[in-house]
């Protein structure tokens, strides 16, 4: 476990947070990111990406994206985070490095409106069909709003039709 | 012996019909958990010849448990329409009645009779396997006084169903 952590804060323009024994994050800037995965997947050996999601922080004006990297030796994951601009959000692809990460950004990409550079699949339609409104996973979105556009409520006076 | 008049024959026909449902769930939501104890010994649904069925061609009643998002609508309206005639719909759960839980979900449809007829709702969330016994019961008793017209209300309302369903599905 240290050993690995100590590798970790080892790369540099990293800031490590040891949660607890089996979990560790480390923040990193956005440029570096990629980099970062590179050596975790290639030199520290962290073969698995578990999962990739994205969290909005819009009282920070900011996405927090967070790729969880699961250890398979020492059973450690190891949670990768970057902080990126939310009015211009674009990330960079890490399909080539975990393949996995290819249809986790094509839903970050639908969900959260997030444009991933070299993933020619990203922003095409996925999950959602015929979705014309702003992407539904943002804090601003208002859903009440879309589904009194969209849909019917039932009332109780209604009769059925 | 005199020829059966029209109405005659719709009569026994009903009352033939009734007695052999045959059933296909779309188990689109958590509904689908109180079917096996229906369907297996310990509420044994087949006493009143129910069947759980495969195919919506084969099947009389289209049993929709929890909550229909857009995605699905398109589907039920597809295992829908390949049924054939007489049909009946049970909208299984509070989801398909105002949308539930998920009434301010952005990809849930809040009421499902504005998109396809149903017969008979099954208030609850969950309803047990008694409620759905009593509502096979209730169903039957439509049935053999021609209540359950469902299908029939489609094709009168063909372009209130289609206007409806164009305008979510897009």
């Amino acid at each position: 476990m240290m050993d690995l952590v100590e590798r970790i804060k080892g790369i540099d323009g990293v800031e490590v947070t040891v949660q607890r024994h089996n979990r560790v994050f480390v923040d990193v800037d956005k440029d570096r990111v990629i980099d970062t995965l590179y050596y975790m997947k290639n030199v520290l050996n962290i073969t698995q990406l578990s999962f990739m999601n994205v969290v909005d922080r819009i009282n920070e004006g900011k996405f927090e994206i967070f790729y969880v990297l699961y250890e398979r030796e020492e059973k450690i994951n190891v949670i990768v985070r970057v902080w990126i601009d939310r009015d211009n959000p674009v990330i960079d692809t890490a399909d080539k490095i975990y393949p996995p990460a290819h249809n986790w950004e094509r839903e970050v990409a639908e969900m959260f409106g997030i444009k991933v550079e070299g993933n020619e699949d990203a922003g095409k339609p996925f999950i959602l069909e015929n979705w014309k409104d702003m992407p539904p996973m943002r804090k601003d979105f208002d859903s009440v709003k879309y589904c009194n556009e969209h849909y019917v409520f039932r009332h109780s006076e209604d009769e059925n039709e | 012996m005199d020829r059966l008049t029209e109405e005659q024959a719709k009569t026994i026909a009903n009352m033939l019909r009734k007695r052999s449902l045959w059933m296909i769930h779309y188990c689109t939501g958590c509904g689908a958990v109180e079917l096996p104890p229906t369907m297996t010994s310990r509420y044994d649904m087949s006493r009143f010849g129910l069947a759980p069925f495969v195919t919506p061609r084969q099947s009389d009643i289209l049993l929709v448990t929890g909550y229909v998002n857009i995605k699905t609508l398109k589907r039920i309206i597809t295992v829908y329409e390949q049924m054939l005639d007489p049909k009946y719909v049970i909208g299984f759960g509070s989801c398909p009645i105002n949308g539930g839980v998920y009434w301010d979900s952005y990809s849930v449809i809040k009421r499902l009779d504005r998109y396809i007829p149903v017969d008979l709702y099954i208030a609850g969330c969950m309803p047990r396997p008694e409620a759905i016994i009593t509502s096979f019961r209730t169903l039957m008793d439509m049935i053999d006084q021609g209540k359950a017209d469902g299908y029939k209300r489609y094709k009168r309302n063909l372009a209130y169903y289609k206007e409806n369903q164009r305008k979510v599905l897009g």
